[in-house]
């Protein structure tokens, strides 16, 4: 149980729409240990991007139960689960989503802001992590002054500065071009040597094929579950 | 760590006011006319009631007035005898003046009247010039001195002589540059002569500058053409008396003289400057309360303002408040952030406000008498009343955008 990072069970998410229940998820098991490098697939409409909201803390499931870092977490009120995003979780989105207006370094504060940590420890935790990612010399750099690839490392090192259990990733690399791609997955690749969980949600299977473990959903269960064996 | 927030709060309201010039400007015009009109009144009040209260200092503080009628406020009458209280009671009358002055324990009573009229000197002319007809001591009890020249003797005075005492500011404008002791004048179309220049203290409503011209109260009541029945007393207690014991005697010796008794009541009216400033305070409450009425409804507009630049602000960064919450804010924090740029874009109004609002009292201060001056309690009030504005009108948009579902949010385009 410890060394589970996540756990969910049966978990189910229906939607209203115009007066049906649409099942996203129908019942889902899964289980993801730490240090885990996972992957999940499958067709749209196959509820992966509900379930990728669902282990981010950004929904609550209509059923079933999850477990995050031991903690039950399905039930929680919206302040709670803020809370709980900003410890366990770090986000690292399609479309980068970093402020316009603000410097990289700044944007990777933010975490820290909403932790409530002072502004000099922000200071060095965020230095750290920009560092982590090969950013040091662009610290003070607004977003369209970054290209793509180095707009996704600033998204990584603000998903990092935190120190999540969780790193979760939608389509990490789906605005980038491939030479870029493959430089943002070996990104993930060295943080996973050094020990940190990441799940991504994709659609591409080169990218899956970094992961060591790929989970397929289809209609809203799980279709298959392997592990990938050129990556481990 | 609330401080931080509060400061990254005010940088991304100024960013945002920064990159939406235009609009921010419109509404904080709103926010800043409201705030000017409530600084520019209270400076001008405060600016007549210190030019008030001044003047009757200068009188000496215990100079009191009989008036053949007095009640605080503004009089309204419809020319009926009940509306019209005035009429119950008698003139006043310069032998009341005289019978005054000889009460024991009074150092001077003087009488005035005044008009408005013609007065003219060679080719120089002036059809409304303020003419004022004073009893004997009037330098005492007004104030102000006597510059060049001199004063009209009692005797000139009892005799109704043709002299005249004018002002520096006629003066200047009959014999620019000339010494006008000894040269004549008409006024009311009669001959005087010019014995003296009288330099007025500063007064209120600009008597100080406007033409004066000072005659004795004999000769005023002979030539002049005025409103009759009006005639008013100073009176300054001597040194022995308190001001009512002062008034108590007055009042006794006008009712003996009147032959009013016991049971009735006085028919005139005895104003301290106490209560000639209370009543001065209550009219311009009244007349500062409207205008904190309508400055009220400056700032609301303001305040609709605010909403709407804060309902497009959070539109346009519903992705940005995705961001915000998937990083771990909570609705609080959101709600804060708009709450502080809501709170900023009305502050910015209101210096902006303040500092028109300062402009205007400057250019009260040059262009008309009155020493208008911003008191500090109007800017504690702007500043207070205008965050209020921006927080309760911030309020709707922030909490608006705390809610936001973060899903929804994230994938809003």
């Amino acid at each position: 149980m410890s060394d589970r990072v996540i756990h969910v069970e049966e978990l189910v998410r229906e939607y209203p729409m115009g007066g049906e229940k649409v099942l996203a998820l129908r019942g889902l098991t899964l289980s993801i240990r730490r240090n885990e490098y996972v992957a999940i697939m499958g067709p749209s409409g196959s509820g992966k991007s509900t379930l990728m909201n669902l282990l981010g803390c950004l929904d609550t499931p209509s059923g079933g139960d999850y477990w995050l870092n031991g903690q039950e977490v399905s039930r929680l009120t919206d302040d709670a689960l803020a809370r709980v995003r900003n410890k366990e979780i770090g986000f690292v989105f399609q479309t980068f989503n970093l402020l316009p207006r603000a410097s990289a370094l700044h944007n990777v504060e933010l975490p820290l802001v909403y932790a409530g940590v002072g502004s000099r420890e922000r200071r060095e935790r965020a230095v750290r992590a920009l560092t982590r990612v090969g950013l040091q010399n662009r610290m003070h750099h607004r977003p369209n002054e970054l290209s793509g690839g180095q707009r996704q490392r600033v998204a990584i090192a603000r998903a990092l500065v935190n120190e999540p259990s969780l790193l979760l990733a939608d389509e990490p690399t789906g605005n980038l071009d491939s030479t870029t791609s493959e430089e943002i997955m070996r990104v993930f690749s060295e943080l996973h040597a050094q020990g940190q969980t990441i799940v991504v949600v994709t659609h591409e299977p080169s990218i899956a094929a970094h992961a060591e473990r790929v989970v397929v959903l289809r209609d809203g269960k799980l279709d298959s579950d392997t592990r990938n064996r050129a990556a481990a | 760590m609330l401080f931080s927030r509060a400061f990254e709060g005010v940088g991304i309201a100024l960013d945002s006011l920064r990159a939406n010039k235009v609009r921010a400007a419109l509404t904080i015009l709103g926010v800043a006319i409201g705030v000017m009109v409530v600084i520019a009144m209270a400076a001008a009040i405060t600016g007549v009631n210190r030019s008030v209260t001044e003047q009757l200092e200068k009188l000496g503080p215990r100079t009191f007035f009989v008036f053949r009628y007095f009640q605080g406020g503004l009089n309204i009458s419809d020319g009926s005898d009940e509306m019209s209280p005035w009429r119950r009671n008698p003139w006043l009358t310069v032998a009341e003046a005289e019978m005054l002055r000889r009460v024991p324990g009074i150092r001077s009573v003087t009488w005035q009247e005044n008009a408005s009229g013609p007065v003219s000197a060679g080719d120089v002319s002036f059809s409304s010039v303020n003419v004022q007809g004073f009893g004997p001591d009037w330098i005492l009890t007004q104030g102000g001195t006597i510059m060049e020249g001199r004063n009209y003797t009692a005797l000139e005075q009892a005799a109704g002589a043709h002299v005249a005492v004018i002002n520096d500011k006629l003066a200047e404008q009959l014999w620019p540059g000339l010494d006008p002791v000894g040269r004549r004048l008409k006024v009311f179309g009669e001959p005087f002569d010019v014995i003296g220049i009288y330099t007025e203290p500063s007064s209120l409503f600009g008597d100080n500058n406007s033409p004066t011209v000072f005659i004795p109260h004999a000769t005023f009541v002979k030539v002049a053409d005025y409103w009759k029945g009006w005639l008013m007393f100073a009176v300054m207690p001597g040194p022995e008396l308190t001001v009512p014991e002062a008034q108590d005697r007055v009042t006794a010796a006008l009712r003996a003289y009147r032959g009013l008794k016991p049971a009735q009541e006085n028919n005139f009216s005895l104003v301290s400057q106490d209560k000639l400033l209370e009543s001065f305070d209550s009219m311009t409450k009244g007349f500062f309360l409207v205008m904190l009425a309508l400055s009220s409804v400056g700032l609301m507009v303001g305040g609709v303002g605010v909403v709407a630049i804060m309902m497009i602000s959070v539109t346009e960064r519903t992705r940005e408040i995705g961001v915000r919450k998937a990083l771990g804010a909570t609705r609080r924090e959101i709600m804060w952030q708009f709450l502080v740029e809501a709170a900023t874009l009305t502050l910015v109004g209101c210096i902006a406000g303040m500092l028109l609002g300062g402009a205007l009292t400057l250019a009260v201060n040059k262009l008309t008498p009155i020493p208008a001056a911003v008191p500090l309690w109007s800017v504690v009030a702007a500043v207070a009343a205008s965050t209020v504005t921006g927080i309760l009108f911030g309020l709707y948009p922030a909490s608006k955008a705390s809610r936001l579902d973060p899903v929804e949010a994230l994938r809003y385009e």
